[in-house]
This record gives C-alpha cells, structure tokens and sequence, in this order.
C-alpha cells in the first residue's frame, strides 16, 4: 500500500519535473556551455574559446558600467519598498480612517504586470505631456518639458521609481501580516508605561519585526533580480547604455550583437550572483524559523 | 492496484516524453508554406492575407503566418534561429544584416529559382546587385524598398515664405534661418529607438566623402577617427547647436517626429518613404506634404540615395523548399500584388512592371529620384555588421544628447567598432 502511494507521489511528481527540466535545467546548461563558445546564435559553426568570454567581461566598459548599475538597482529596488512598504504598514496599522481602502489600492501595482506598469509610467514621464511634467508646472508655475527617460542622469532613476511604485504593496502586505503577530498585550504595555509612539516603533515594533524583514529583502532582491521587463521598456539600457543593468547587457549582447556566446558568460556571472544572494536568503530563513521556534 | 500505479507511471512518463517533444516537434503538413514577418501593421496584416489568399487560389498551398512587431522580430527571429526552429519564410532586411546570417549558414540560395521566374528582367537592377547577391548567389527577393528624404509640411513653408526647395547645404542652412526666424523649428527628429538618427550621418558622409569610402567605414576598412567622419559630424554639430532641431530628440519616437511636422511645431523631418503610409492613415495627405533631397554638401561628390529593402528569404533547412521558392517568386513577380503591397506600405516596389502611376504623386517622385541617383546606399544599420551598427547607433545618442566631444566620441567608437568587426 505504502510503495502505491510512493509510486503514485513519483509519477505525479514526473511531470512537473520534466517541465522543470526543459524549461530550467537545460537551458541553465546551455548557457554554461555557450557561455565557452564563439556562438552568434545563427551559425552551427562555433568553436570551443574556453574562458576568453569570461576574460573579455574585464576589458568591457559596458560591463563595468551595468554592473555598477546592478549594483545602484538592487539597492535602491529594495530600500525603497521595503521602506515605503513599512511606513504604510504601520499607518494602515494605526487604523487611519479608510485603511482596507488604502490597503487596497496600495497593493493593486502589484496584480499589474511589468510590461504594464512600466508604459504607464512612460505616459508619467512623457516631456511635454506626462503627469509629473505636468504637476511640477503646475507647482512651480513654469513650463516643465524634461525627458526623465531620455536623459543618462535620470533614465535609471525614473525606473526605480516606478518599479518602487510596484512593488511597495508587497512589502506593505508583508509587514502588516508581520503586525499582526505582534501582540496585543505587548502593544498596551507601552501605553500604560508611557511610552510615545516613536519610542514604540524603535524598541517593540521594529526588531519583532525583522522575521517580515528578513522576508521582504530577501523577496526584494530575489525580484529586483529579476527585473529586466520593466527597463526593457522603459529605457531599453538607453540612452546610450546609461541604464543598462547586467540582465539588460546580456540580452543586447546575445540579441542585438548576436555574440551568443559573450552574452552567455554574462549571464553564467549572473546567476553566479543570484545563486549566492538565493543562498544567503536560506541562511536568513533558517535564522527566523529559529527565532520562531 | 499495482498494475494502476504502474499504468499511471507510464502514462505519466509518456505524458512527460510528449510534453518535451512539443517545444521541438516540428508540425509539417504538405502544402503548407510557414512564414514570418515584421509587417504588423493592421493594413499590411489585411494586405498580405488577401495576397496569401491569392497564392493559395493559384498553387494550392497555404501560407501559415506568424507576424512579430518590427522591433521584437530582431530578438524573435533569432531565438528562432538558436533554436533550429526557423519559418520556411521570413522578411529580413536586405544588406549587412542579411550577409550576417548568410554566413551563418542560415539561408538557401535562389539561383534556381531567380532564373526559372526570369527576375532579372523583373527587378530593378541597382535594387537587384545591392540587395539579393551575396557571395556570388542570390538569397533575397526584395519585397519593397523605401528611400530617405527629407519630408516638409507644405504649409508652414509657405508661411515662412519659402516657395523654393534647397539645393546646397548653404541653401539649406538659409532655409533653416528662415523658419527659425518665422518660429518655427526646422526639423524634427525623434530617435528614441536610435536608428531614426541615422539618416543624418548617413547622408552627411555620403555627401561629403562620398559612397565609396562610405562603404569602407562600414566594412571596417576605414576609422571613424578618419577626417572624413570628423568632418561629416561637425556639419550635424552645427546644425544641433544653430537650435534646427527639436529638443531632446532622444525622448521621442519617429512616429512623434511625423506629428510635430503635421501639428506645424517643425516644418521637416529626415525619414523614410513609410512616413507617407503613416500620414495618410492620419488624414495628412499629399496636397499637405511632400519630400526634397538630401542637399548637395560638396561639389562633385555622387549623390546617393539612402534606404532599406524590406526582403524575403528562405531558411536553410526549410521544410517545403519548393513551396517557399513559389511563395517567393509569387511575391516579386506578380505586378498586382507588388503595387499592392507598395500602395500599403508606402514602399516602392522593385518589380520594374509596376505601372509608375499606381504610386501616389509623391511616391512617383521618390522613384524618380531613386531611378537617377548614381547610387543606392542602405542606411547605416542596414550597411555594417550588427554588432558594430549597435555601436554606432549608441554614439549618435550620445551626439544627440550633447554633442560637445565629438573627437572623444568617435574614438570610443573606433575602439568598439574595431573589436566588433574582429569578432
């Protein structure tokens, strides 16, 4: 009965694994294996270069200069929800009049695809009719016709902005899920003992909270990783390269160069660094799962 | 039981064994022509149904079209291509882009075919030598092509009393003083998606130094260090910086560009013959607007035309070889169809038996024009590899958004060209 059981667990098992397999797996390997290679991504000739594609990353200032905006990327792509997310946490938490309605329109970005929120914010941004030229007109009197995505200084920028935008309602979600298990008890405390809210916030609220914490980062740079959709459309890497991430590099390396090979590298190095940031994402899980138990 | 679980298990297995054959299974029904294209423009979608509709009437086979937006085809064709998953028929544009997958190994040769439909005494001949040979054999039909010129709103002109078109770059630099002068931006240029800034290098060099050591800049055998590309990038600088073009064009789009000409904000725009197709779809007509040359620059220096091809060609490993030749041949030979296709897009047709009078009065100049040019070049993107046309493209941004070093641009740009073309 019990082997039944543990053929039926394998057979259902098969199928997920299969598409696991081919759609995850194989082309993973692929990449490793282009990634030695010469390929343009049209030819069936390619010959082995061994690691000249690795080599040639530190001789590419176009590498250099999507890794620093890698870098710039994530960190900002999770200061700034994981900080916004909390501070509209704990005002839903303080049950201002009309929170489950701010609730929910603080996390409908969310339920938008990339694709969709990024050509809104396209229209946000448009120099001579978009909303924020729009407003800053409006508030400064003048005549406000700047190109946010068309200027190298800003172009990135204006993307995590609007990629904040998006995803500030998970963090929210998450915190105040956090919220919730604190307890009441500990909260009335504070009152009795007088103590004010910032006081509150710094010395109960805060460090109860870092299991959600721990959560939304993790969460946050897992997703900003994953964020090439939105500056494909916002800037595609432009202008001139000043937004390109390293997501964004490959991808004009294999598709509009066609060095298939090269931009295979650049994607073995990537996966290298969401590998490491996966793993220490465990560590941080296991930590809050011995902080619960 | 266990003979269930066993039964479950193989089915599974199965289940799993067709699920990882789909992505590769090649479906293939006779008479079946597949074909993919960047036309997708709801006129040129209704255009090629009734023309495969009509191929299908004359040879009984069905063409199975799988259109992709002009910009996602660049990455759809090639993850197509990676994957050995090529249509029997696909459009590509004709030149360097083309070379690059002939080499590949990529495309069937047309010989056969070209001669068996007699297309050397149906196509164009400048059109027929630059865009379908290529290592010695053909390898494209060319679909359309379209010419570069640069487009005015007759209005505003009028308005800012200009009743002659200029001939000379001093000419030209008067007209551009005048339109300033009655408020009016000379010329709009939105190059958000880059290539549209190409025309202006293009016709810049071609105008100063010439086709033939224009083709060597773009088979690498000349530098963008060289005077001559220096020479032909101050004469850009200068306009840039005389304010006679609109501001940040980088933030806006070809398409934009056209608006700010029909609204009378500017009063030209340099691009190509499909700016007809999307001003009349828009009610800005003929009697609004029409095109002149690209100004002589330099006395003596041929004056070329510039443009792309739209193309047809087959893949290698094609699974109705036969079918797709017809479809080809079909597509290029048949004058109905041709004038068609070029009334939709806005093309010209490079099929000679084209009555010239099926072509719009403004597109029957741009053939005349094209018909005595002493050249015919393919725009920048279309002329160099790929890989050094990414390069290039990104430099003329740059130039946009501030054109101050240019010498240091052009370096950056050699550098990177270089490397490209050794790669």
């Amino acid at each position: 009965m019990e082997k039944d059981k543990t053929l039926w667990r394998v057979a259902m098992l098969i199928p997920p694994l299969a598409v696991f397999g081919i759609l995850v797996v194989w082309p993973l390997f692929s990449s490793f294996y282009y990634s030695i290679t010469n390929w343009n991504g049209f030819s069936a000739d390619y010959r082995y270069v061994g690691f000249d594609n690795f080599l040639q990353i530190f001789h590419d200032p176009l590498f250099t200069r999507a890794a620093v905006n890698t870098v710039i990327w994530m960190l900002a792509a999770v200061i700034v929800p994981t900080g916004l997310g909390l501070v509209l946490a704990l005002l839903i938490d303080s049950q201002v009049p009309g929170a489950s309605v701010f609730k929910s329109i603080f996390y409908l970005p969310i339920c938008l695809s990339a694709i969709v929120v990024g050509q809104i914010w396209v229209w946000i941004y448009q120099p001579d009719w978009g909303l924020l030229n729009t407003a800053i007109s409006l508030v400064t009197g003048g005549n406000s016709h700047f190109a946010w995505l068309a200027k190298p200084g800003t172009a990135l920028y204006a993307v995590i902005a609007a990629w904040s935008w998006q995803q500030t309602g998970l963090a929210m979600v998450i915190f105040l899920a956090g919220l919730t298990a604190i307890p009441a008890d500990l909260i009335e405390v504070c009152h009795i003992e007088g103590a004010s809210s910032g006081q509150r916030i710094r010395q109960v609220v805060l460090p109860l909270l870092r299991p959600a914490t721990v959560v939304v980062v993790a969460l946050g740079l897992i997703n900003s990783l994953k964020g090439f959709d939105i500056l494909y459309i916002m800037t595609g890497g432009g202008p001139f390269n000043s937004s390109d991430t390293l997501a964004m590099h490959m991808y004009n390396e294999s598709f509009k160069k066609y060095h298939m090979g090269y931009g295979s590298a650049i994607s073995v190095v990537l996966f290298l660094i969401a590998l490491a940031i996966i793993f220490a994402y465990f560590r941080q899980l296991r930590k809050v799962d011995e902080i619960y138990e | 039981m266990f003979k269930t679980t066993r039964r479950a298990l193989m089915v599974s297995v199965l289940g799993s064994g067709l699920m990882a054959a789909l992505p590769v299974q090649q479906v293939f029904a006779g008479g079946e022509v597949t074909i993919s294209h960047y036309f997708t423009g709801d006129l040129g979608l209704d255009g090629l149904k009734q023309i495969f509709a009509e191929f299908n009437k004359e040879t009984g086979i069905t063409v199975k079209d799988s259109p992709i937006g002009h910009e996602d085809f660049k990455t759809g064709i090639l993850v197509r291509a990676a994957g050995g998953n090529l249509p029997d028929v696909f459009s590509y544009w004709a030149g360097a882009k083309t070379q690059f997958i002939i080499n590949s190994k990529s495309l069937h040769p047309i010989d056969d075919m070209w001669k068996a439909a007699n297309l050397d005494a149906i196509v164009a001949k400048p059109v027929a030598d630059g865009a379908t040979l290529y290592n010695g054999h053909r390898y494209l039909i060319p679909f359309g092509y379209h010419y570069a010129g640069i487009f005015y709103n007759k209005k505003i002109l009028q308005k800012a009393g200009i009743t002659e078109m200029p001939k000379t770059w001093d000419e030209f630099k008067a007209m551009c003083d005048k339109l300033k002068a009655a408020g009016v931006t000379p010329i709009a240029l939105g190059s958000k998606n880059r290539w549209p800034a190409q025309f202006w290098f293009d016709y810049l060099l071609l105008r100063t130094a010439g086709p033939d050591y224009r083709a060597k800049l773009m088979a690498g055998t000349a530098s963008y260090t060289d005077p001559e590309v220096a020479q032909a990038m101050e004469l850009w600088k200068q306009l840039l910086e005389a304010g006679d073009f609109t501001k940040t064009p980088n933030a806006y789009d070809w398409t934009d560009a056209a608006d700010q000409v029909q609204r009378g904000d500017a009063a030209m725009t340099l691009m190509g013959t499909w700016i007809t197709g999307y001003w009349n779809t828009n009610k800005f007509t003929d009697a609004d607007y029409d095109f002149f040359e690209f100004p002589t620059v330099k006395d003596g220096v041929p004056r070329a035309a510039v443009g792309p091809v739209d193309g047809l060609v087959i893949a290698a490993n094609a699974k109705n070889m036969e079918g797709a030749e017809k479809l080809l041949a079909f597509m290029i030979s048949k004058p109905d169809v041709q004038a068609k296709w070029a009334s939709i897009q806005g093309a010209l047709s490079a099929n000679e038996k084209v009555d010239p009078k099926t072509y719009t009065p403004v597109m029957q100049h741009a053939l005349d024009v094209v018909k005595h040019a002493p050249a015919f070049a393919f725009n920048y993107d279309l002329a160099t590899p790929p890989a050094v046309s990414e390069v290039g493209l990104s430099m003329f941004s740059q130039f946009l958004d501030n054109p101050g070093d240019v010498k240091s641009m052009l370096d950056q740009t050699q550098t990177a060209a270089a490397a490209a073309f050794k790669q």
